[in-house]
């Protein structure tokens, strides 16, 4: 009898707490639901102080507007080749430095990994007024790749990787050694492949790094064709000011690529971002 | 590894040059550069002068500096506590045995993916005085709307919200996984002894995560004090600079005044704030846990 009682009661606190669970998740994803609903409804029907809650009229005409009436596209285009140039650089530079750091044992190798685990400490705005020169006199304000190179290398991406190789037997390395490879050999054809994993969740990283920059594009890009989408859509705030369904439109449109990225890696991103935390 | 005729000095170099290439040019070299910037005066027009330590000395009579600074601190103090908190609490629900664990910590991340922009422009619109959602929703329960981003009381708050929603998946992503990493064994053991769930969080799960805090603290803190996208694009610093920080003076200064000393002035004195918070942060938290 009282077991059974026990039993209701937890059956109760369970089902509530499912409840409530469901009803956070359900609160914490409406906003993003809200910039959907919002960019379907007409202009008219956003401004003004009778409230609906779903569109009356479902339209597309924003996202069409959005498309033939800004860069938007173009923007898109921008980032997309930021952010890859960024990625491919990136993966470039990080993963040889981080073998070395992993594994060759050579003089000075601590001081160096201090140094870049010190860059990382580094504010990115203590830069911005001597990059600015320093992309003025090359005469690159306005150019995309002066949008990316600032941003290349990554060092959180160099501690990532050097876990990851640290962890890959030394034996095979000698093996290879022993039948004549040389370091390049190793690298290109052990240490790359077995690295895969993290080799992907540190590209995965730096491209969503890149794509989400704000102040450097901010600064080093004046000419509107050139934005980034991020740059983009704070800019529309201004030009489109009280444009509303315009401007989650917009939003909705920018964010699209991140989605689909997220929803293919979620599992990498996740990871990739707990990894850097363990053993900090 | 004692490989003969492995050359490994030559070999280390060479894998790092790439990497080394890129950050003296485009971490170290513009780190110095912006030092010696500082102690110029250089604006657009006329050349760069050298002023010794004036561009400091005027920073600690500029009003806007000060106000700036402050509006900072106040967002660091605001968010760091609410973020690590919701962190924890959302990493203990997606560590749990709830069926929904998987839903829930996709939807508790998903914000963050998003850029800065589109979750300041989101919000700025929920948040919007006449027609946006909260307001409306507030009035059709029959209350009077807030004033979220045009009130000088109400507009850093509401910029925090928006942050919490936006990053709080990050740090629940560092607390599960340092969660992950307690062995089951503590907790069997402990509900063998009878140990009620509060019990078992407050007596194994926080002081096993201790590690992880010290981390999330310190990596909120730094990302706290660099606030600038979402006050630039939801307030732009309003309203009558109660909201202005300071990256976004260093930046008005240098590419808005075009006073590129006394900006980089600045910066350093960010760099320096930054650094001894953290330095005095690793230490303090470092010692109490030995």
């Amino acid at each position: 009898m009282e077991n059974k009682d026990y039993k209701t009661i937890k059956r109760v606190r369970w089902t509530i707490t499912r409840v409530l669970e469901l009803l956070l998740v359900l609160a914490w994803i409406f906003p993003l639901v809200w910039m959907v609903i919002t960019s379907l409804k007409l202009e008219s029907e956003v401004v003004t102080r009778e409230f609906t809650f779903l569109p009356s009229n479902p339209t597309l005409a924003n996202y069409i507007k959005a498309f033939t009436s800004t860069y938007i596209l173009k923007w898109l285009l921008n980032s997309l080749y930021i952010s890859t140039f960024t990625m491919v650089l990136t993966i470039a530079v990080d993963a040889p430095i981080a073998y070395a750091l992993a594994k060759i044992h050579f003089k000075g190798r601590e001081v160096l990994f201090w140094l870049v685990m010190a860059g990382m400490m580094v504010p990115f705005q203590v830069l911005i007024v001597p990059l600015y020169q320093q992309f003025n006199s090359y005469g690159m304000i306005n150019s995309l790749a002066a949008a990316a190179l600032p941003r290349v290398a990554l060092p959180i991406g160099i501690f990532i990787l050097k876990q990851f190789f640290e962890g890959i037997p030394d034996a095979l390395e000698e093996a290879a050694f022993i039948d004549g490879a040389n370091r390049f050999t190793i690298f290109a054809r052990i240490i790359l492949p077995l690295g895969k994993a993290a080799i992907t969740t540190v590209v995965i990283l730096s491209f969503i790094n890149a794509w989400n920059d704000f102040l450097w594009p901010l600064i080093i890009i004046n000419d509107s064709v050139k934005y980034t989408i991020t740059v983009g859509i704070a800019n529309f705030q201004g030009t489109h000011g009280t444009q509303y369904s315009l401007i989650m439109a917009g939003a909705v449109v920018a964010s699209l690529p991140q989605l689909i990225f997220f929803l293919i890696f979620r599992r990498k991103i996740i990871d990739g971002i707990a990894m850097t935390g363990i053993k900090g | 590894m004692g490989i003969p005729g492995n050359k490994d000095l030559r070999d280390g170099i060479l894998f790092s040059l790439p990497f080394m290439i890129i950050f003296a040019l485009f971490m170290i070299f513009p780190l110095v550069f912006g030092l010696i910037i500082s102690f110029y005066k250089w604006d657009i027009l006329s050349s760069p002068s050298f002023i010794g330590l004036k561009n400091y000395l005027d920073l600690f009579k500029d009003e806007k500096f000060y106000s700036s600074l402050w509006h900072t601190l106040e967002f660091v103090l605001i968010t760091t506590p609410v973020l690590l908190f919701l962190g924890f609490v959302m990493a203990l629900m997606v560590t749990g045995k709830s069926p929904l664990k998987g839903l829930m910590e996709t939807v508790f991340f998903v914000p963050y993916i998003f850029s800065m922009t589109v979750v300041s422009t989101l919000w700025a619109w929920l948040m919007q005085k006449d027609f946006g959602f909260f307001n409306q929703v507030i009035k059709l329960c029959g209350g009077t709307g807030v004033s979220w981003l045009t009130s000088e009381k109400n507009a850093m708050w509401s910029v925090s919200l928006a942050t919490f929603w936006w990053t709080a998946g990050f740090n629940m992503v560092l607390f599960t996984a340092g969660i992950k990493q307690i062995s089951k064994e503590i907790y069997e053991s402990a509900v063998v002894d009878g140990a009620s769930y509060l019990q078992q969080v407050f007596h194994i799960t926080i002081p096993l995560v201790s590690s992880t805090t010290v981390l999330c603290l310190i990596l909120q803190v730094i990302a706290s004090f660099n606030v600038f996208g979402q006050v630039y694009v939801m307030t732009g610093g309003g309203p009558a600079g109660s909201t202005r920080v300071l990256v976004q003076y260093i930046y008005e200064a240098g590419f808005k005044y075009f006073k590129m000393g006394y900006s980089a002035a600045m910066s350093y004195i960010l760099f320096l704030i930054i650094m001894i918070i953290s330095v005095l942060q690793y230490v303090l938290l470092g010692k109490k846990k030995d």
